[in-house]
């Protein structure tokens, strides 16, 4: 990104439910894990603002790491979406 | 709308960011120990609620602006926490060095130093003079001085980090020249801690520009360059306010510009260059250290070559008695022996809040420890911040309100970061904007309540038996805290931008958006 570019980045109203399609690659910080009934751990969640992203295969401690995302679907109207974990790149600032 | 992403993954997943593990606050689920509590969970909030509460007291409420004074209240704090420990103390001992010797405080520690080894080389080598200069040459009068004094002090504070700073060099220096001129004092004093607002929130060697990145894994030249749109947001309808009310509100009528000429030094604005070096290579992405050191360089070069300033007003070696080395220029011989300089003195200005920095550290990660960091958290985002908007305004409303009731505002600021940092990532809000809402208010908030400390240190300056009111024989030098409050027009517009960014989404950025660079150097 150009200097230039940092300056204008951002420079936007944006909504509170970002949207992505399928190939995209994310990279999210987990947030959560989706309630399964206590079946099992449950899979990892992203929620990106108010938007939804269950994410497959993530490790059962994902939650407050920075993952990358392969983005499977995504439903426009309901804001959601399912991808595949791809790595770990980070954790949580605090 | 839309987003859509390339298929690469952004910058940042080659490497290991400089995440909360390695600051050591965020692992409340972790491997540290756990501390057991007499009254639970929230009894770990015990020492760092006594320090805000310290900290009110002495400078909400006594109006005592002295960083020192917080620090016994962190270390009383500190102490009185260990007395509810059950079981072993020891425990409690650890997690205070665990504490301090996170990353987090030892980024901001450094920084800090070369920040204030750059500002004071830039104050002795004549910047104000320069500004004042420049005000002159502008042909400023009566009703344009305020908003003047609001544009050249707003360079200078970006110039030098320090609102803290600016405004104890303008309320010296231009305040006086500007009443003289026939300026309203209260809008001046006003106009001057807008400056100081803008420079703390903008520069780059700002203290709280330093905090609010890497709290929020963000670099600091992303993070200047990301805040700049809020920033020119809020200045430009403050200039014009400055300008309307200049011609409005009068000011007293006495006759002397001339002790405006006398001052001024046109030699001085080179030092828009040096500081011109730290914003650009800072922006262009280069650490901040390195950032600073260039700056620091071109300024010494600037100061020595134009006489701007002598070589011992930037080291100087006092000796009692002369010897084979007063022969050299930073050597000198005086009645006590010492180090002095703006290197010495800019690194040491910053001693007290580092000390106070590591105790609020410390304390933050008892309160982690002991697991009421993660009950307040909880409690916030289940009930208040259900929403990504709620979210942000959580954020917004919570670094205001801290920072009005702790006046020394990068204390508030390292106070509130861990909360600021976790709220948005559960919504995956960008670290440049979760930096850039924390130090808007942290700045904006700093200014403005007359128990707030750059309120404080500009008032400082007008009265006492060497203040401006006793030098000027005049009470029109010096302004009421209180009467200035409605008028720090940058810093009232900058929270009520964010609280409006908030609700509308003006600048928000998610996760996915963008990588800090820092995260992809690393």
């Amino acid at each position: 990104m150009s200097v230039f570019d940092k300056f204008l980045a951002g420079f936007s109203f944006r909504g509170s439910t970002p949207d992505y399609a399928p190939g995209d690659a994310l990279e999210v910080m987990v947030t959560d894990v989706e309630d399964d009934g206590g079946v099992g751990d449950g899979t990892a969640i992203a929620r990106i603002g108010d938007s939804t992203l269950r994410i497959e295969g993530a490790p059962a401690d994902a939650v407050n790491t920075r993952v990358v995302v392969d983005v499977d679907s995504w439903d426009e109207t309901e804001h959601r979406g399912v991808g595949t974990y791809r790595e770990t790149v980070g954790e949580s600032a605090f | 709308m839309t987003d859509t992403r390339e298929a690469a993954p952004p910058a940042a997943d080659g490497g290991e960011p400089p995440d909360g593990s390695e600051f050591g606050v965020g692992d409340e689920s972790g491997d540290g120990p756990r501390i057991e509590f007499r009254g639970g969970k929230w009894a770990s909030t015990v020492p760092l609620v006594f320090f805000i509460v310290w900290a009110i007291f002495q400078s909400g409420v006594l109006g005592i602006g002295d960083t020192n004074g917080l620090v016994v209240g962190a270390l009383i704090g500190t102490t009185l926490g260990m007395f509810l420990v059950r079981g072993d103390w020891k425990a409690y001992a650890d997690t205070i060095f665990e504490g301090m010797t996170q990353r987090v405080a030892a980024t901001a520690i450094v920084a800090w130093l070369w920040a204030g080894m750059f500002a004071e080389t830039l104050q002795v080598g004549g910047f104000v003079e320069g500004l004042i200069f420049a005000a002159d040459a502008l042909n400023v009068g009566a009703a344009t001085f305020p908003a003047a004094a609001f544009v050249l002090c707003g360079l200078l504070a970006t110039g030098i980090g320090t609102g803290y700073g600016a405004t104890v060099a303008f309320v010296t220096l231009f305040f006086p020249a500007g009443v003289l001129v026939g300026a309203n004092p209260v809008l001046l004093f006003a106009a001057i801690l807008s400056g100081a607002v803008f420079g703390d929130n903008l520069a780059p060697v700002s203290d709280t520009t330093i905090v609010s990145a890497v709290t929020q894994d963000a670099d600091i030249g992303g993070v200047v360059a990301s805040r700049f749109k809020y920033a020119i947001a809020a200045a430009i309808p403050a200039f014009a306010a400055y300008l309307i009310a200049g011609s409005v509100m009068s000011g007293v009528s006495l006759e002397g510009s001339a002790a405006l000429r006398e001052s001024a030094n046109a030699l001085g604005l080179v030092h828009l260059l040096s500081m011109g070096v730290v914003i650009l290579t800072a922006v262009a992405g280069r650490h901040i250290v390195e950032a600073i050191s260039w700056g620091l360089i071109v300024a010494v070069v600037f100061n020595l070559l134009f006489g701007l300033s002598s070589a011992s007003d930037i080291v100087a070696f006092t000796v009692t008695e002369s010897g084979a080395f007063t022969g050299l220029p930073v050597v000198t011989v005086g009645e006590a022996a010492g180090v002095g300089g703006s290197l010495y003195s800019g690194a040491v200005g910053f001693f007290p809040l580092i000390v106070l920095t590591l105790l609020i550290v410390a304390m933050a990660q008892v309160m982690i420890r002991g697991g009421g960091f993660e009950a307040i958290q909880e409690f916030l985002l289940n009930r208040v911040a259900t929403t990504v908007r709620r979210a942000e305004l959580t954020m917004v409303l919570g670094t205001a309100t801290i920072n009005g009731m702790i006046t020394i505002n990068t204390a508030a600021e390292i106070a509130i970061a861990p909360y600021i940092a976790r709220i948005g990532e559960k919504f995956n809000i960008n670290g440049y904007r979760r930096a850039n809402i924390l130090d808007a208010n942290t700045s904006a908030l700093g200014y403005i309540f007359p128990w707030a400390g750059g309120v404080l240190v500009g008032y400082q300056v007008m009265v006492g038996p060497d203040g401006l009111g006793a030098e000027y024989g005049t009470d029109a030098m010096v302004v009421n805290p209180i009467e200035v409050v409605p008028y720090v027009f940058h810093g009232w517009f900058l929270v009520g931008i964010f609280v409006l960014a908030a609700i509308t989404g003006f600048g928000r950025e998610y996760i996915p958006d963008r990588a800090s660079e820092e995260v992809s150097r690393a």
